[in-house]
């Protein structure tokens, strides 16, 4: 919009102008205005990949997601320093996956009122591990699965309630934002549901299909689509020792399975020798960090896709 | 009429010490009973201003004032404690925000106090030095308190065990100073604050395992100083020390619902939400109470300042005798001033003129003294809540 300005005076000088200055400089600082009562990005800490990408799909930009676990190191065994907590400290919301996942919760101070535990809600049908054994593999060092299974995302139905649980604690701390998380959770909730019901018809194909795990990581996935699943504690990129092979022939002694799934590639000599006892491998990430490339349903429907390579 | 000001006003400039003496003794009269008022009540809305500035405190049934002064203000009345499930009930309500809190333990006098860190932002209490709790182990120390025990960050701080004489008793603890509040000039300046985790680490409920055994350390004349001989001859009281290095073997068994704590401080979302939580817990048969801290200090200062009355009482008798006094004074002058006075007299005025003029002079040293009133009124009124803060309840 131009202003005229007479030659005698530098500001507008009769009534429309002036109004017209008045409207244009109203105008000028409504955006000003507006940024003020808008309320800032909300912080959010999740302690996995999957509560991260549920706030993303959720809050969109509206959320500013951070996971505080290195990408190489699995967020299960993950262990915040001080300056870590330090971080957390200032977040608005932290998601937690509860199911034991978080084991370093008793060590650090948090205030408990930012904390969300989003499997509060199905804390019943929590899978309690006896007698695992205590391994070491990566930067986590020396750790047990012995607890409560956490890989709770993996019964895509829990991981639906999940994400429920998180806009929940989203629209607790942003109540005016309630409308447009609750919008925003229903495709996602509508993916989880297409996914768990591909799943679901796929392991119908072949029930009690016998299958390998290679780390006790898939008991929510097993018990949801009705896997009959045994595992070992084997990780990817090492070779396992002559008697965990051992104990594997005696496994499949009584557990013919044709197929291992692994959390990740394996190296191709284990893939050989797994090949010369007549099983095959394939990958079913529990995508617990953030993926190299893709999303979460990216990964899911891949390891959807590498699944059907069992039940062909 | 202003010549009568005028010769009075020359009349009390010429005997100036005796007027300022009359001015001063009029004025302290007045203020005196103000500035009282205002003193007492900058004191009670400071002892009170805790116990508004929370709603509502849950804790065992029983006596509401030991239940608020424990939770409050730290006091060493310990009521039987709760469960953290008291806690996480009122969170499930969704009406209102639960701040449990633990105070139990003492160290070195002051009290130990177990909180979330919650507890911080809703009493604005910020580090001064350091930085805020972060790991199991670690505390804070309050303004008062870091004097007290003469620590800073970055120094240790055992807990006392609660029973020297308990063989069978919790270790005690070496926290780690990890920062000091700034003076916020309530009890918080008293206190060694820690999570609650830490205080259940002391309960005995959480620990650490170093292979098959507890872990333990053994404390000679000074912390680091460790010989297990002495130790499993019983000639020393071990400690508890949580480390970056055994930091992961601490855990604790059962159900965390099931922990004491001593209070929850409930921050309901509005006014109808406190109804509806406080409707949850009217049941006489309860094991808990919902009290409003506010009602039990507000009846309990009640009590005490009734002192104020007497207050009143005493200045009321006093100001009355220095009325009197100063009637006196008045008389006594107007008798010394009777050669004077019948001067004027003979020169023409009327006795009605006197009056004016012996009128005029007590206006004008009235109208001095409320001067000086309102002169001493104004930083009585602002520096009330300083003086209180600092001199009378520190």
């Amino acid at each position: 919009m131009s202003i005229k300005f007479t030659d005698s005076c530098s500001f507008p000088c009769s009534s429309s102008q002036y109004m017209l200055f008045l409207v244009w400089l109203m105008l000028s600082f409504l955006p000003a205005w507006a940024g003020v009562t808008e309320s800032h990005p909300l912080k959010v800490i999740a302690t996995n990949y999957p509560l991260a990408y549920f706030a993303e799909r959720i809050g969109g930009n509206r959320v500013s997601v951070t996971l505080p676990a290195p990408a190489d190191e699995d967020p299960a065994f993950w262990k915040p320093s001080a300056t870590a907590v330090g971080d957390m400290q200032k977040a608005d919301l932290i998601l937690l996956n509860g199911a034991d996942f978080e084991k370093w919760l008793p060590q650090v101070t948090l205030s408990k009122l930012k904390l969300a535990d989003t499997s509060a809600g199905f804390k019943t049908a929590f899978i309690r591990i006896e007698n695992a054994i205590t391994h070491s593999h990566g930067p986590g060092g020396l750790h047990s699965h012995e607890g409560i299974a956490f890989t709770t995302w993996l019964d895509f139905d829990q991981a639906g309630q999940q994400a429920a649980a998180v806009a929940l604690a989203m629209s607790r701390k942003r109540p005016e934002w309630t409308s447009v998380l609750t919008d925003n959770l229903k495709p996602l909730l509508d993916d989880l549901a297409a996914l768990d019901r591909q799943m679901k018809e796929l392991t119908a194909t072949k029930p009690g299909l016998p299958l390998l795990g290679s780390h006790p990581v898939y008991q929510y996935l097993a018990r949801r689509y009705g896997l009959n699943l045994q595992s070992v504690h084997w990780e990817p990129n090492e070779m396992p020792a002559p008697e965990e092979w051992e104990g594997l022939r005696k496994i499949l002694a009584t557990h013919p399975a044709k197929w291992m799934i692994w959390e990740a590639q394996p190296s191709d000599a284990i893939v050989a020798k797994l090949k010369e006892l007549g099983v095959g491998s394939l990958v079913f990430d529990p995508c617990a960090n953030r993926p190299e490339s893709g999303d979460f349903l990216d990964v899911m429907g891949k390891n959807l896709e590498n699944l059907k390579d069992a039940y062909r | 009429m202003h010549h009568d000001f005028y010769l009075a006003w020359r009349y009390l400039s010429h005997h100036r010490t005796r007027t300022l003496i009359l001015v001063a003794c009029l004025s302290l009269l007045a203020i005196l009973p103000l500035a009282l008022h205002c003193l007492l009540a900058e004191g009670e809305n400071h002892m009170i201003a805790r116990a508004q500035s929370t709603p509502l405190l849950l804790g065992t049934r029983g006596s509401a004032l030991d239940l608020t002064l424990n939770a409050l203000y730290f006091n060493t009345t310990n009521p039987t404690p709760i469960t953290m499930y008291e806690a996480e009930r009122i969170g499930q309500t969704g009406w209102a925000d639960p701040l449990p809190i633990y105070v139990r333990f003492r160290v070195r006098g002051q009290p130990l106090v177990g909180v979330t860190l919650d507890y911080f932002d809703f009493r604005h209490l910020v580090p001064a030095q350091g930085a805020m709790l972060a790991m199991l182990g670690e505390c804070v120390l309050g303004a008062d308190a870091a004097n007290h025990l003469g620590l800073k960050p970055g120094d240790s701080l055992p807990t006392t065990p609660e029973n020297l004489f308990d063989l069978s008793g919790v270790y005690p603890l070496k926290l780690h100073v990890v920062g000091v509040l700034a003076k916020a000039h309530t009890s918080d300046d008293q206190a060694v604050f820690i999570d609650l985790q830490t205080a259940w680490v002391i309960e005995g409920l959480g620990h650490g395992h170093a292979g098959d055994k507890p872990i333990t350390q053994v404390s000679g004349l000074a912390f680091g100083q460790a010989d297990s001989s002495l130790a499993s001859a019983g000639k020393l009281i071990t400690y508890t020390e949580i480390t970056p290095e055994n930091m992961d073997t601490f855990h604790f068994h059962g159900d965390p619902s099931s922990y004491p704590i001593s209070a929850v401080i409930a921050l309901p979302r509005d006014r109808k939400s406190a109804t509806l939580l406080k409707g949850r817990y009217v049941d006489n048969e309860a094991s808990v109470q919902l009290i409003q801290p506010l009602e039990t200090t507000s009846s309990l200062l009640d009590t005490i300042f009734k002192v104020g009355i007497l207050f009143d009482g005493v200045l009321l008798l006093v100001g009355s005798a220095t009325l009197l006094a100063l009637g006196l004074v008045f008389a006594l002058s107007l008798r010394l001033r009777q050669r004077e006075l019948q001067t004027i007299f003979l020169l023409g005025c009327s006795r009605a003129k006197v009056l004016r003029l012996v009128t005029a002079e007590i206006m004008l040293i009235g109208l001095a003294s409320a001067m000086v009133c309102l002169i001493l009124a104004v930083p009585v009124q602002n520096y009330a809540g300083d003086f209180v803060r600092y001199f009378v309840m520190p």
